[in-house]
């Protein structure tokens, strides 16, 4: 498997998605070094943090052009790489072929938008069936979803993880005898990693409204961080109009890198970028704008395959 | 000839005919792609008495299919037996010349054209006319439109009765009730000027030309400005001023914003080439109304060609000064963003023109405004060409006046800003002089160093290459490496590769002795940094400075220091380490 070869095809402009065959290479290489992996990623800093990206396959150009490329830079990402923006398939390839090529360098998480059912509703499905003419990658990247790892822990002292808490998760190492390499049930702790948020005011932990997932207060922070000995959460899940937002005298960080999301939200990205100072470790946000109009091409939504039967 | 032969050569065709009867688009497109392959197969005459006439039965399939079977016709003369036969190609197209699609016409027309190039004078008279002639009195609209577009190629090879009997019915078609066949009149018209010689231009294209220029379609209208373009190339100037201008100007007042906007687009190309005093007297005033404009498309189509027009007329300094700099100024203050951009991207280009004394009084006040503005395209389109400015205006005064916005520029928040002032500097370095940039610049320029954002950093240290190619390489090591070295001490990684990038750039400036005597020693104290991404960047830029280091300092020092990274038990510093060393072997 050619990296060199993808990574030039993929970050030509505009990029070039990879053959079926090899996408169907890297998810089955990328799934063989995941599963000996455990379900929490220990990470040592410095790092950069990255939230939901959502295809926006340019403003993760930008977003490298501003935290510096891989593997100079060390970089963990909270899942949400697919699904709304135009450059799902790029944005998701990018991400894996740089996985399998910097393995130490770059950490994947999974997202709720890491699932088949989701997906299916939100627009990689479509993406896929637009740039290949079948399904078939996406089921070779959905297949891979379940693999990718659903929490990370930086220096041990800080806890990530795509969406937030679970009621039913009180010790991370609960957290590392879940069965991962499913799809996202309906609920579970599986579900409530990915799905759940935080709230300001909400004292008790209740059912999420998004329909999955929970809301949880500073009740359940208080005691998660005290529990596992760490002293940050961040997350992603929920956008941010100025890229980041901060919880709970800085106990939670919400960090979020899809600028002006869905194109039309107008708010700005961040990335979290943790390094060592002092012997302590610090937080610096890295807060950017989406690419210019002059360097980002729209794609036309025309059908240059075949449209499957079920149109007919 | 034997019916084996004869079923060889038509097999071709047979095999064509079945395919086009396919259902499936793709494979009917295949097949018409390969015609030409299929035409020299079956030789000339088959082309001509069998392949041809069965296109010709072939016109009534999908627009697309048509795009591709007008463009594969008009590469059919070579294989029809050249010029002399080209005209065996009109009836397919005569056909595809009347259909519903645009697209396909455009490309039918095209055709003509092409095959008609290879024909004689005879043929055209003798074929191409007729067809013209079929196409222009037709009942459809379609054909008439096609047919405008076919008088230029017509014209140029008949005779003079033919001549005659072109522009009526050219005048014909002017005045057609549907407005597309008067729109591609009114193109064709452009094309038909060179030919018709001054005495008919006068007499008849002309009065045609205004009257299209009334037309009741505006978009039949906005076609008068390209063909007042076509006539500022053939008449003389007198005849421009009497016959033209009268038209430019109802133009430019239009009720519809597109003609106007026609007006402004086209309107350097039109003064280009007649004489400045005529633009002076004539023109200056139209394109003043086009700046002064309701519609926001309008204002910034002309503002983007203000520098261009004043080119034009530099002769006539104070009518720049009197006339057009009082509406740069209001338009400087205009609502919308889009004329304070194309304001920004044209009045630098102003400077050389007006001369030192104006700049200074009328245009530096002016980018003192536009870089005070929040939108980044307008700071971006001044900084970037900041320097045609300082050429002209002297260095005390873009000290005094220019140099303190652009240098709270410096920390602008769009990075793109910092970024095109970082490619700005050293161009006024050399206009400043090493004593000002030291005390001044120099401190910011080291700051960029640590920029948060990548891309800042990386320009900063290619900056810092062009400063040294000003200064030398003495002040270089006076003033700059102290500072570069103390980025190998921060605490972020990120900084520390900046150092090293940074190094890495200016050892050609630098040369080998200082490479090995100053700049090696120090980074080799990163080789045990505790994080690996600092290791690896340090056998990248080992590798990169071999080419400055002496044969022994590299067995002796550096190989020594990449076998240790090459042991490391991170694979990233192992594989960056071994790369390295293999360039060594």
């Amino acid at each position: 498997m050619d990296l060199d070869w993808c990574l030039e095809k993929l970050t030509k402009n505009p990029p070039e998605v990879l053959p079926e065959q090899v996408v169907k290479g890297i998810t089955e290489q990328l799934k063989e070094a995941l599963i000996y992996e455990s379900n929490v990623a220990m990470v040592e800093s410095p790092v950069s943090v990255v939230g939901d990206l959502h295809g926006q396959y340019y403003d993760l150009v930008e977003l490298f052009r501003v935290g510096g490329e891989c593997p100079e830079t060390n970089y963990l990402f909270l899942g949400n790489y697919v699904d709304r923006g135009f450059y799902s398939v790029e944005t998701i390839s990018l991400l894996v072929c740089l996985k399998l090529h910097y393995p130490r360098r770059i950490t994947l998480l999974r997202g709720n938008h890491e699932s088949k059912g989701v997906t299916q509703v939100y627009g990689f499905y479509s993406e896929c069936l637009r740039k290949y003419g079948n399904a078939n990658v996406w089921k070779y990247f959905t297949d891979m979803f379940n693999y990718l790892q659903l929490a990370a822990l930086i220096d041990e002292k800080i806890f990530c993880v795509h969406g937030g808490l679970s009621p039913s998760i009180s010790s991370i190492n609960q957290i590392r005898v879940l069965d991962r390499f499913q799809e996202i049930p309906p609920e579970g702790a599986l579900t409530d990693l990915v799905w759940s948020d935080p709230d300001a005011v909400e004292q008790e932990t209740k059912p999420s409204p998004r329909g999955a997932g929970h809301i949880f207060g500073s009740q359940l922070v208080d005691k998660f961080l005290q529990d596992n000995k760490i002293n940050h959460i961040i997350r992603s899940n929920q956008l941010c109009m100025d890229g980041h937002q901060v919880l709970f005298s800085g106990k939670l960080i919400t960090i979020w890198s899809a600028p002006n999301f869905c194109y039309r939200c107008g708010n700005v990205a961040s990335i979290l970028e943790v390094f060592k100072a002092n012997n302590s470790l610090t937080l610096k946000y890295n807060t950017y704008t989406a690419a210019p109009e002059n360097e980002r091409i729209i794609p036309s939504l025309e059908t240059t395959k075949e449209i499957p039967d079920y149109f007919k | 000839m034997s019916d084996q032969k004869k079923d060889d050569e038509i097999y071709p065709i047979a095999v064509l005919v079945e395919e086009l009867k396919n259902e499936d688009v793709q494979l009917r497109l295949n097949s018409l792609r390969q015609i030409s392959t299929i035409a020299q197969a079956v030789g000339q005459e088959r082309t001509r008495s069998e392949l041809i006439p069965f296109l010709n039965d072939a016109t009534d399939d999908e627009d697309e299919v048509l795009l591709v079977l007008a463009d594969e016709l008009g590469n059919l003369v070579e294989f029809v037996g050249g010029g002399e036969y080209a005209h065996t190609i009109l009836p397919p197209l005569t056909t595809l010349a009347s259909v519903e699609e645009t697209v396909v016409r455009e490309k039918t027309v095209e055709a003509i054209k092409k095959i008609s190039k290879e024909m004689g004078e005879d043929q055209i008279q003798e074929f191409l006319y007729p067809v013209l002639k079929q196409l222009a009195t037709g009942k459809w609209f379609t054909s008439r439109s096609s047919a405008c577009g076919l008088f230029s190629i017509c014209y140029q090879n008949v005779d003079e009765e033919t001549k005659t009997e072109l522009r009526q019915l050219f005048s014909d078609l002017c005045k057609d009730p549907t407005p597309m066949v008067r729109r591609s009149a009114a193109k064709g018209l452009a094309v038909l000027v060179p030919y018709v010689g001054r005495e008919n231009l006068r007499k008849e294209l002309i009065p045609l030309f205004v009257k299209l220029a009334e037309d009741d379609q505006d978009r039949v209208r906005l076609l008068a400005v390209d063909n007042c373009v076509a006539l500022s190339k053939i008449l003389t100037e007198d005849e421009f001023i009497t016959y033209v201008i009268p038209t430019l100007k109802s133009c430019a007042k239009d009720r519809s914003w597109r003609v106007r906007y026609m007006v402004a687009e086209r309107f350097c190309q039109l003064s280009e080439p007649i004489e400045p005093e005529v633009t002076k007297n004539d023109l200056v005033e139209v394109f003043i109304g086009l700046l002064k404009d309701n519609e926001e498309e309008v204002r910034t189509c002309a503002t983007l060609r203000i520098a261009e027009l004043c080119g034009q007329i530099r002769v006539y300094q104070d009518v720049i000064k009197d006339a057009i700099l009082p509406v740069i100024e209001e338009l400087s203050k205009d609502f919308s963003d889009n004329v304070k951009i194309a304001l920004a991207a044209s009045v630098t280009e102003l400077a050389p023109i007006i001369g030192k004394e104006m700049t200074v009084e009328k245009l530096v006040p002016l980018y003192l405004d536009l870089l005070k503005e929040d939108i980044s395209d307008v700071k971006l389109n001044i900084i970037s060409k900041l320097d045609t400015v300082t050429q002209v205006i002297t260095i005390e005064v873009l000290a005094s006046t220019l140099l303190p916005v652009v240098v709270e520029l410096f920390e602008d928040r769009q990075w793109r800003v910092r970024n095109a002032v970082i490619e700005y500097i050293p161009k006024l370095a050399i206009q400043l002089g090493v004593q000002f940039f030291d005390e001044k610049l120099t401190d910011l320029t080291m700051s960029w160093l640590k920029d948060s954002v990548f891309k800042i950093r990386q320009t900063a240290a290619r900056n810092l290459v062009k400063l040294t190619k000003v200064f030398g390489s003495d002040w270089c090591m006076e003033h700059l490496l102290p500072h570069i070295f103390k980025l190998l001490e921060e605490p972020n990684y990120k900084i520390k590769q900046t150092g090293m990038y940074s190094l890495t750039v200016l050892a050609p400036e630098l040369g080998n002795e200082i490479v090995t005597e100053k700049i090696l020693p120090k980074i080799k104290n990163l080789k045990s940094d505790k994080v690996a991404n600092v290791k690896l960047y340090l056998a990248k830029t080992l590798k990169s400075l071999l080419p400055y280091l002496e044969e022994n300092t590299i067995q002796q020092e550096v190989k020594p220091c990449l076998n240790e990274l090459a042991k490391d038990e991170d694979p990233d510093v192992k594989h960056f380490a071994t790369s390295a060393l293999n360039k060594i072997s």
